[in-house]
């Protein structure tokens, strides 16, 4: 049989525009989300970018305190940034679970869901009456997800954390940076981000039992933690060599040669994985010699550290002396690795990330136009989409009440009452934009 | 009467029996029915990802050509132990290694004979690769429609970059994901060496990728579960990682703002950085109006709650406050060491409830000193194990607590081809004369 090309093939495999005509992976799955700031919802996000059904859950009024986490204090439309990226496709409602009708009405929810993320300090759900050991006689088949700085049981589960404790604390920051300088925070909140994948990680393998089993269990995930297990060689070397991992700049003493370097117009990651793209680097540079150079000739050689220093200085005299697009080009010619240091206006315009929707541009009812970077990894079959951006507090209020827990006209409107359930608060980054006529974006 | 121990023992002992990880051994594995083939190549990405499915249980056969994955020379200062790099020692766990060449006519027969058995492949190839070869997802779909095949690099499986055989790496992940850019000391008076777009010193360009693969793989595996259909899983570890780029692409396109360096302020939240003491640093956050007032108690400066530079959350995250905030921090916590520092703010925020409690800190620690952390060891982060082959390391735990399914640590590393013989006689019934056969045509 004739086979058409891989990549005619592929693209239309992958097509952007047909993902709306196919399945989600997590159809059916109803998550609750019972978290603030980042690790919570970034972990209710990556379900809701593949289907699940996040119901986020906040406290009426304020809400979520990412909410008002702006970059210098800039809001569009009353919404920060800074919080929409890690919240869309939920369903957002305001329910005060501090009070007992609160919690009742959390307890029926749990009875019609299967995973429930919460990133309150350990024991705090428990204290209220709604946590694991009593919601599991509730619902046995559910999925409750712990996420903290320290883990449940840790000694130091009462210490308060967040993203950059765990980059403190874990030996992250110790090894990111140059030499005898100030140590260096990531300069994103990558504790968060790893914790939650970590979390959803979980999540997807107590499911997959579930699915063989019918029974549901608890996961604890911690941040610190996470950072720990992605310090790749640090742990090993330590105690091998009794050495500290240093910090060493731009270079990695793992790989030779693989590093950021300074152009004449801009930053470049340039690596060669192996002896062949390493030949091609060399012929790019024009320095096919050293190939035959004992020092160079093959990975182990390159790796020794006094040799892998003179390569990347080597590497660095070349590379400013060159454009950006012009090594870019030489990679693709002579098969080395190398991509440019890229920012969001390259990634907005860059027609490679449009066509596979890893920037993803779409029409929200309530914001209108909207860019964001797409879901991860693309599913051939059960892709994952976006669907809608995020919401004020409570914006679904009606919906879900009425169509998952069935309540009427004056049952609501005597919890509202009751202060038990409610919306926003006039405030930048809880309320709806100015504009708002009171009906685009309600779904019910 | 019957007493309801569990209502009377604490959330944190409750917990922690749930998901001892020492008990772990005992319990059963959610993975427990797969088949995984990790064929990538001189790429660590992959090794993650089969990592997570090999601590969850999955059964991985790690395929290499008989001289070994080029990535058992990515190590620090080229170190080996034994026949390995310290990246590999690390992520080879649970795995059964066997030789195979795929540059081979015989080989590749052998590999679509394998694939046959297998739920999962794990490939990290240059896109077309594989489908050149014949092993492709393409080809196997054919004879297994149930295979989910995930592939990692840096271009994807589709669009315009990805046709073009440039090879991928982590720090070419690092760098198009806008990590680099992002991450790192700005320039202040001219060009210095450090201040430029830095690398995070592991590998989170590949770690951040494999966690993404297996999140994918875990996505298919669910939606197979359902539907019994397999697909191809396209990932990008570039792509992947910048969903965790804070609001870069949001507040570009809503303020036309690209995010830059700014070593460790942060341009949304502040304090939120890591402060100077007397014997070296810690983290320190109080940025909402609440922690920050408990945070100028603690300092003996409460008059600066009124100042107008300080006063509110937006004013705080001024790039000139920041500076000055940080100042006026660091002159206070230089007359302390950390640990002085940590217990001051403990005590104060033992006192106050809510967000005025959110003062949060973090010693920022060498690898060494994370190391001597005792919690880290109950936890299970690190482990001490010894490996019938490697002997003796100490190296990252599993990272998840799960109550049913935990997962477990059961060897570290296998020799190049060390398992030939039982899975050649396991799964295709190639016995002792056939594998010396197969040695004598470069097929192992």
């Amino acid at each position: 049989m004739e086979q058409k090309d891989y990549f005619e093939w592929s693209n239309d495999l992958f097509s952007v525009a047909k993902i709306f005509d196919k399945p989600e992976a997590l159809k059916g799955v109803r998550v609750l989300e019972l978290c603030t700031r980042v690790f919570g919802p970034v972990t209710a996000d990556l379900l809701a970018d593949f289907g699940a059904e996040v119901i986020k859950i906040e406290l009426p009024g304020v809400g979520d305190l990412m909410r008002y986490v702006a970059p210098r204090g800039f809001f569009w439309q009353n919404i920060s940034p800074a919080f929409t990226h890690m919240n869309h496709n939920k369903y957002h409602v305001g329910i005060d679970i501090r009070k007992a009708e609160g919690a009742d009405l959390l307890r029926r929810l749990v009875a019609k869901s299967d995973i429930l993320v919460e990133n309150f300090r350990p024991g705090t759900m428990d204290r209220w009456g709604v946590g694991y050991r009593q919601l599991k006689k509730i619902n046995p088949r559910l999925i409750y997800q712990g996420n903290s700085g320290f883990g449940q049981w840790s000694v130091f589960k009462d210490r308060p954390s967040y993203d950059a404790t765990s980059q403190a604390m874990s030996g992250f920051s110790a090894t990111t940076g140059f030499p005898d300088r100030t140590p260096l925070k990531v300069g994103v909140w990558i504790g968060d981000y790893t914790g939650a994948l970590f979390a959803a990680l979980g999540v997807l393998v107590a499911l997959y039992h579930r699915k063989k089993t019918g029974k549901g269990q608890l996961l604890d995930v911690s941040q610190g933690e996470s950072l720990i297990r992605v310090l790749d060689w640090t742990w090993v070397f330590q105690t091998m060599s009794g050495k500290d991992r240093r910090l060493y700049g731009n270079r990695d003493v793992a790989i030779s040669p693989s590093g950021i370097f300074r152009c004449m117009d801009g930053f470049i990651a340039i690596a060669a994985m192996d002896d062949v793209q390493f030949k091609g680097l060399c012929k790019a540079m024009d320095r096919t010699e050293l190939i035959q150079e004992d020092r160079f000739k093959d990975i182990s050689q390159r790796i020794k550290d006094d040799n892998n220093i003179e390569l990347y200085d080597m590497i660095s005299k070349w590379s400013i002396t060159l454009s950006v697009e012009k090594i870019e080009a030489l990679a693709d010619k002579y098969h080395f690795s190398a991509h440019r240091v890229s920012n969001a206006k390259d990634h907005f315009d860059d027609e490679h990330l449009r066509l596979r929707g890893a920037v993803w541009e779409f029409e929200d009812p309530l914001y209108g136009k909207v860019v964001e970077y797409g879901p991860g990894p693309k599913l051939a079959k059960s892709p994952g989409r976006m669907k809608w951006f995020t919401r004020p507090i409570g914006f679904n209020n009606e919906h879900i009440f009425r169509d998952v827990l069935g309540l009427g006209e004056d049952e609501m409107k005597q919890l509202e009452e009751q202060k038990v359930i409610g919306i926003w608060m006039d405030r930048m980054g809880a309320k709806p934009p100015d504009n708002w006529d009171g009906k685009d974006g309600v779904f019910f | 009467m019957i007493m309801n121990t569990e209502e009377i023992t604490s959330w944190y002992n409750w917990a922690k029996e749930q998901t001892d990880p020492n008990e772990a051994s005992k319990k059963p594995e959610a993975l427990a029915d797969l088949l995984v083939l990790d064929v990538s190549y001189g790429n660590i990405g992959g090794l993650v990802c089969s990592s997570v499915l090999s601590e969850m249980g999955a059964r991985v056969i790690r395929i290499e050509p008989s001289i070994g994955d080029v990535a058992r020379n990515y190590s620090p200062f080229g170190i080996r132990h034994i026949d390995t790099g310290l990246g590999y020692l690390v992520e080879s766990r649970n795995k059964y290694h066997i030789t195979l060449n795929l540059k081979n006519i015989i080989g590749r027969d052998i590999f679509k004979r394998l694939s046959k058995h297998a739920d999962v492949i794990i490939e990290t190839f240059p896109a077309g690769v594989m489908d050149g070869w014949g092993t492709g997802y393409r080809q196997l779909k054919e004879i297994n429609p149930r295979l989910i095949y995930t592939a990692l690099y840096t271009y994807g499986q589709f669009g315009p970059m990805a046709s073009r055989k440039r090879p991928g790496s982590e720090i070419a992940n690092q760098a198009y994901s806008g990590l680099t850019y992002i991450n790192g000391e700005p320039e202040r008076e001219g060009p210095a060496d450090y201040t430029v777009p830095t690398k995070t010193g592991s590998w989170y360009g590949w770690y951040s990728e494999g966690l993404f693969a297996a999140y994918g793989t875990l996505l298919a595996l669910n939606f197979r579960e359902d539907t019994g259909a397999g697909q191809l899983v396209d990932v990008s570890g570039a792509e992947c990682l910048m969903k965790f780029i804070d609001y870069n692409m949001g507040w570009f396109h809503m303020d036309g703002k690209v995010k830059e360096r700014l070593g460790s302020y942060d341009p949304s939240v502040f304090p939120y950085t890591f402060i100077k003491c007397k014997d070296g640093y810690t983290f320190m956050a109080a940025y909402n109006d609440e922690a920050f007032n408990t945070l100028m108690e603690i300092i003996g400066r409460p008059e600066l709650i009124e100042d107008p530079r300080l006063s509110s959350f937006m004013q705080r995250t001024s790039l000139e406050n920041e500076e000055a905030l940080q100042d006026i921090l660091e002159e206070w916590s230089t007359r302390y060491p950390v640990d002085e520092v940590i217990k001051l703010v403990q005590e104060a925020i033992s006192k106050k409830e809510g967000r005025a409690a959110a003062v949060v800190t973090g010693k920022v620690t060498h690898p060494s000193e994370t190391l001597k952390e005792q919690n880290w060891w109950d936890r299970g982060s690190f482990v001490t194990f010894k490996d019938p082959v490697y002997g003796k390391l100490t190296l990252q735990g599993p990272l998840w607590k799960m109550s049913r399914t935990p997962p477990r640590l059961k060897w570290i590393c296998r020799p190049i081809g060390a398992d030939n013989e039982f899975i050649y006689l396991k799964y295709l019934g190639l016995g002792k004369d056939k594998l010396v056969q197969m040695k004598r045509d470069t097929v192992i």
